[in-house]
């Protein structure tokens, strides 16, 4: 499917202000990250077909069995380094296209964030002397310079300002132009598949600038939504910009391992895209947390990426390339988990633990965003599953559990 | 003004097995990028002039270039080219002058002691 992604972001007043060129520039990191899922990923598979798996079993005497085998096999192609190497400049150039911009309108960025968390009713925390877990500090995760918390000064709001345009151009627009579609779509999953479920308290753990928590503030309008997060830039930033929406959400400097929230605070726990960005000993725990923080008969929802048990070698492999050259130290190891048994030993009764699909939110852009056309949703609505492309076509994958009534 | 970081940290991997080969892609994309800047930029100006009643555009398609236009254009592209090529420029000019390493090292010995 080749589709002619003209996705544009949504400008609220938050968000960095780019100038005509810095524009073109991170237009064009979206156009090379399309053109590496449209034009480079399709050839990896008659590469390694035809080319690199026969000169594996020359040199092995076998055909490559797993993952790894397939990765020995493609790491020498030429082909796949082009693809390889360019994902990753593709990468590197999209942060230093939105850096530059922040940049260059910092002093006028900080204001614009002051005055809007000063006219918000939403609760914002934040600590110098946070204790970032090490999973998050010990490398930029996804090439971020500066990862998410560090900070220059305890105003500092430069790492969120930085995700939230960045992530759109890494998204390519996927997510919808206020990036929100995970949390959108795990909002109608609730609404839709949950039997009249309605959540009054919503925690939403590793929020990162809360595009997936306001969509919480607004379907569920009279609960009352909180996000966390380790980063301090981060929950400063979400906390302007859901005001730049129109929302007054909280959002609180915490560690999703241990909250410090009282046992059975919340009814409704999501997280989106969290999970493969902590650490084998964080997960389990924050499996334990959330357990605790229910109310009797809440859900847990987590919104990340599906097991590797399920897929061949060879989507495996592209799927993995991400841990090796993206800077994401837990992608792969993730995959690998039991989160059905993790959920069980959480304390989850077994028949309330299970993988759901929850359907993308992206049709409802293209009748609110004129960029967002009927056939450009449509077409991403409808992909087959293509391992390497940016989100599942159809859904994202949602682990589900319900602590007992 | 704050300078920010622009490096992320954690270990760059290498993909091809040329060395140089990886930064010499990087540039090449870089300057693709900035490639796509001035023609997106070339394209704003033809659209503002156009909302102003010039279209740029038309004007452009119409546009016959004299003798003087072809020599000046003609000029620029062999200049442009000739940087382009500037390395096999210096690799001719060393074989026809028959410079080699070994020359230069010896100038240094000369040099060194006369």
């Amino acid at each position: 499917m080749d589709m002619l992604n003209t996705f544009q972001q949504h400008q609220h007043a938050a968000l960095p202000r780019a100038n005509h060129d810095e524009r073109a520039r991170q237009e064009f990191t979206k156009s090379l990250k399309q053109f590496v899922q449209q034009g480079l990923l399709p050839g990896l598979g008659p590469v390694f077909q035809n080319r690199a798996a026969k000169a594996f079993e020359k040199v092995h005497g076998r055909a490559p069995a797993d993952r790894w085998d397939i990765r020995k096999a493609m790491v020498p192609d030429l082909y796949f380094q082009h693809y390889a190497a360019t994902n990753r400049i593709a990468q590197e150039i999209l942060w230093e296209s939105v850096i530059g911009s922040i940049e260059r309108q910092l002093p006028d960025l900080d204001a614009a964030v002051q005055s809007l968390a000063a006219a918000s009713t939403g609760t914002v925390e934040s600590s110098t002397d946070f204790a970032v877990p090490r999973y998050v500090s010990a490398i930029d995760i996804h090439c971020m310079p500066g990862g998410y918390a560090r900070e220059a000064d305890g105003d500092d709001i430069v790492a969120g300002a930085l995700y939230d345009r960045g992530v759109y151009l890494y998204a390519m627009g996927y997510m919808g132009p206020n990036n929100d579609d995970m949390g959108r779509s795990v909002c109608n999953y609730v609404n839709r598949k949950l039997d009249g479920f309605k959540p009054t308290r919503i925690l939403d753990m590793g929020c990162t600038v809360g595009h997936s928590t306001v969509p919480y503030k607004e379907l569920f309008p009279g609960a009352d939504v909180t996000g966390i997060d380790v980063g301090g830039p981060c929950v400063r930033y979400a906390h302007a910009r859901a005001k730049a929406l129109g929302h007054d959400v909280n959002f609180l400097q915490r560690n999703a391992e241990d909250t410090e929230f009282e046992p059975e605070s919340f009814d409704l726990i999501v997280s989106h895209i969290l999970l493969h960005e902590t650490s084998g000993q964080a997960m389990p725990r924050v499996f334990r947390e959330c357990h605790k923080l229910l109310k009797p008969g809440g859900y847990m929802i987590h919104a990340d990426l599906p097991p590797f048990d399920l897929m061949d070698p060879f989507t495996q492999f592209i799927l993995d390339n991400e841990t090796y050259y993206n800077n994401e130290p837990f992608w792969g190891a993730m995959r690998d988990k039991d989160q059905i048994r993790m959920a069980a030993d959480a304390g989850f009764p077994a028949d309330s633990i299970r993988f759901d699909t929850a359907p993308m939110a992206i049709m409802e852009f293209a009748a609110a965003d004129t960029s967002y056309t009927e056939d450009a949703a449509e077409a991403l609505a409808d992909r087959e599953f293509t391992a390497g492309e940016y989100a599942p076509g159809g859904g994202w994958e949602v682990l589900i559990a319900r602590k007992a009534a | 003004m704050r300078q920010l970081e622009r490096n992320a940290r954690g270990k760059r991997p290498n993909f091809y097995e040329t060395p140089g080969m990886d930064d010499a892609m990087a540039m090449i994309m870089v300057l693709a990028n900035e490639l796509s800047v001035v023609r997106d930029r070339l394209d704003t100006v033809e659209k503002v002039a156009a909302a102003k009643g010039i279209m740029l555009d038309a004007e452009i398609e119409a546009f016959e270039p004299d003798q003087s236009v072809l020599e000046a254009r003609e000029a620029r592209r062999q200049d442009f080219l000739a940087r382009l090529f500037y390395l096999a420029r210096k690799q001719a000019a060393e074989l026809a002058t028959e410079d080699s390493a070994e020359r230069y090292k010896a100038a240094l010995d000369d040099i060194a002691v006369n």
